[in-house]
């Protein structure tokens, strides 16, 4: 089943925040590289959700849409958000290589978001290599996808070896089946998926390499994991790895975003308390006249700022 | 008008650009920094009585150290193995090659005397290198050999040195060599996570011998872990291990050759998904220790050529080493990286026939195996691995005689479907990493049984 089928996308608060903290990191990037005429490419399925940010925080126009299923792509025809959407039909792997020769998204900077709902599998791996092999220069490369540790082999030594077979020489020797394991097995596939994408880059000697600039972990109901980096120009390169690795750069939270699900009168209670010089506590919540588990308050605080509000409109 | 030509000469004065340029144009950088492990191994070496470097020689060197530290930005290794005397750097280690008249009777690896000088121009141009050793009065002496790349270009009259200055003592006698300014390439390389990953593995595998004796060498604070070679054997297995002397332009080689079972052959001769260049198969070539040819399948160890068969994936499991030792390296059959072995040379192409020998046998073997698999396979069971150190000397490999069985004849199925959706039958069968063919199998097993019933 299309997974526009089995999950309505407006309703998943970490996914929510994830991709507003990526646009966040995109909305810094042009103070150190040129991204003029900018142009977006992803997997809006029927809902464009990311579209719609990379049109109003971006203002990006001309947008690619790729879509693999029949029907998903005639519906996804039907719903485009803007007429500078142009939905293609065919599965990534076969769509990039004919956009990297499209002569309209030549010479000029692309934002490429693989939002995939599955797990980074083969065809995952050959988009990456084709995207950071022929992208054009100060592209950005973000791919998500599924990291549930069952996903990769029934147990933790059948995921080592699985790996290995998929990504090569960048998974360490060492790598010990503890490390595919539950929670672990998101960091493992971050950390080697951003090595893989590297290597990737110099091993065709991009002049400005790869520089890994977003880490987003986050769960509604499955683990999945955002990963990517810029494909700058060499001389845009020492200023990308300064504004990445600075402090104020938000696109590498240090904990998995698990945002929870609150109602729309608690989060609005909750908000209007924020922002707080001292940290939230459950007692702080009791006293609101209704309760959350500490960690969920953590997550509240360190996020309202993109915590979406969702409502079901009765028509 | 004749122009006088008497006393007129040619300039044929080499440029020290076009020495830079030359010696660094042809060697990897995965190389260079091989060289720089040689030169330690060389002086742990040489500390330890300078000895034949057979597998028989119980030496210890679990007392010394390398160890190596790659960033983006700069290169470090340092050593304890005893340090570059100020005789050896005054003379000797910053020339470009060996004097016709050094002798070097050590069972050393570095032959040409080009090593260290190419790898730290390849790694870049700030460099300094420093050495500590103990005297015969039993002092310890420290010094440093700055360089400066570009300031050292800007003059190409001879003669050429470098200055050497005091220094403070390292930790250990050994040696430090330290690059700043980074070339692009190795600045490149030394981010690439795949780059430091692989070095890791040539490292365990090209130095596995010296490893396996204790020597300790790290990358990035971690220690590199050695290769364990071993072979199977049993009533009916074992391995072939020879030992001879030969001889070349005076000098004398010691030759071990070893050859057997390392896994028992798949049971198809199709090429599994890894390929036949990453599996650990076919020959190994060790010169004074150092794995210069490793897992080889080409006609540089000879498959294909003399009356060999080509490699072919039902040859799978075979493992040979051929290990040449001399005191004076210039007799080994090593290229100038030390990656590649010298087919021109007489000691490595007599010792070619004994490789073929045994590599014919296991041929022979693999196709009887054919023919009788599931007793090839009950006595492969039964064969224990057995490291290399502890193989016995036996002239000729010994391998079991099979008694051909007939059964109806093979139906071969071959057929493509995408991956994704084989990944997916894999997983669903019980394991993601199951052979391609096994998913196949174990997929005709399921409907054979739910169609026709089993038998």
């Amino acid at each position: 089943m299309p997974s526009f089928d089995a999950i309505n996308y407006s309703l998943r608060p970490s996914k929510s925040i994830q991709r507003q903290i990526v646009f966040d990191g995109m909305a810094l990037l042009p103070d150190v590289m040129d991204l003029d005429r900018l142009a977006y490419i992803g997997l809006g399925s029927i809902w464009f959700t990311d579209f719609v940010l990379a049109h109003k925080v971006l203002r990006i126009d001309d947008m690619v849409s790729i879509e693999g299923d029949d029907i998903g792509y005639s519906r996804a025809k039907f719903n485009t958000p803007y007429s500078t959407v142009r939905v293609v039909h065919g599965l990534s792997t076969a769509i990039l290589p004919q956009l990297f020769d499209d002569t309209s998204l030549a010479g000029r900077p692309w934002m490429v978001w693989l939002d995939y709902d599955y797990s980074f599998d083969e065809s995952v791996r050959d988009d990456v290599r084709s995207v950071i092999e022929n992208a054009p220069v100060n592209s950005i490369l973000i791919i998500t996808f599924n990291a549930l540790d069952r996903k990769y082999g029934q147990k933790p030594a059948d995921r080592v070896e699985h790996l290995r077979k998929l990504l090569g020489a960048v998974v360490p020797d060492e790598l010990e089946a503890t490390a595919c394991r539950a929670e672990q097995m998101s960091v493992t596939l971050t950390d080697i998926g951003l090595d893989f994408m590297k290597s990737i880059a110099l091993d065709i000697a991009r002049p400005g390499g790869f520089v890994p600039a977003f880490r987003v972990l986050y769960r509604d109901t499955t683990p999945m994991v955002t990963i990517g980096g810029v494909l700058p120009t060499r001389g845009a390169a020492r200023g990308v790895k300064d504004l990445v690795n600075g402090t104020s750069w938000p696109a590498r939270p240090a904990k998995p975003i698990m945002a929870p699900h609150l109602t729309m009168r608690e989060a609005a209670v909750l908000q209007s308390l924020l922002p707080c010089a001292t940290k939230l506590t459950r007692a702080d919540i009791q006293k609101l006249g209704f309760d959350l588990e500490q960690d969920q308050i953590e997550a509240f605080e360190t996020y309202y700022r993109q915590y979406p509000a969702f409502a079901q409109i009765v028509s | 008008v004749t122009t006088d030509l008497t006393d007129k000469k040619v300039s044929a004065n080499p440029t020290k650009t076009f020495f830079v340029k030359m010696i660094t144009k042809d060697i990897l950088l995965e190389d260079c920094i091989l060289d720089l492990i040689d030169n330690s191994v060389d002086s742990a070496w040489q500390r330890e009585g300078g000895r034949p470097m057979g597998l028989s020689e119980g030496v210890d060197l679990s007392k010394y150290s390398v160890s190596i530290t790659i960033s983006p930005t700069s290169f470090r290794v340092v050593d304890n193995c005893g340090g570059m005397t100020l005789d050896d750097a005054v003379n000797h280690a910053f020339s470009f090659g060996r004097q016709a008249t050094e002798t070097n009777e050590n069972y050393s690896i570095g032959v040409y005397g080009i090593g260290m000088k190419r790898a730290v121009f390849k790694l870049g141009t700030d460099i300094k290198i420093r050495s500590t050793f103990t005297d015969e009065s039993k002092q310890r002496v420290p010094f440093s050999v700055p360089i400066n790349v570009q300031t050292w270009l800007e003059n190409d009259v001879p003669p050429w040195d470098f200055d050497i200055q005091s220094d403070a003592p390292l930790e250990e006698d050994g040696v430090e060599i330290v690059v700043n300014g980074l070339t692009v390439g190795a600045t490149r390389a030394f981010d690439s996570p795949s780059f430091v990953q692989n070095l890791r593995r040539t490292i365990a595998r090209d130095y596995t011998l010296h490893i396996n004796r204790g020597l300790k060498i790290s990358i990035n604070g971690k220690v590199v872990p050695g290769v364990q070679i071993e072979l199977r054997t049993s009533d009916e297995f074992a391995p072939m291990h020879v030992e001879y002397k030969d001889e070349t332009d005076g000098m004398e080689v010691s030759v071990e050759v070893i050859g057997g079972m390392f896994a028992p052959p798949p049971d198809t001769s199709e090429p599994d998904e890894k390929g036949d260049s990453e599996n650990p198969y076919g020959w190994y070539v060790g010169c004074n220790g150092r794995i210069v040819l490793a897992a080889d399948k080409s006609t540089l160890s000879g498959w294909g050529v003399d009356g060999w068969p080509v490699w072919h994936p039902q040859y799978a499991g075979f493992l040979g080493l051929v290990l040449f030792t001399a005191a004076n390296p210039a007799a080994l059959p090593l290229t100038t990286t030390k990656r590649n072995v010298d087919t021109t040379s007489e000691i490595f192409r007599r010792a070619r026939p004994r490789m073929r020998d045994v590599t014919r046998q296991w041929i022979d073997y693999t196709n009887s195996r054919k023919q009788a698999l599931e007793e090839a396979k009950e006595k492969e069971r039964k064969a224990a691995l057995v490291s290399i150190y502890q193989l016995k000397k036996v002239e000729a490999a010994k391998l079991p005689a099979l008694t051909a069985r007939r059964g109806p004849p093979p139906a071969n199925v071959h057929y493509s479907v995408p991956v994704t959706k084989m990944k997916k039958l894999a997983q669903a069968l019980g394991n993601i990493n199951l052979a391609y063919r096994d998913v196949g199998l174990k997929s005709f097993d399921y409907t054979y049984g739910e169609l026709v019933g089993d038998e």
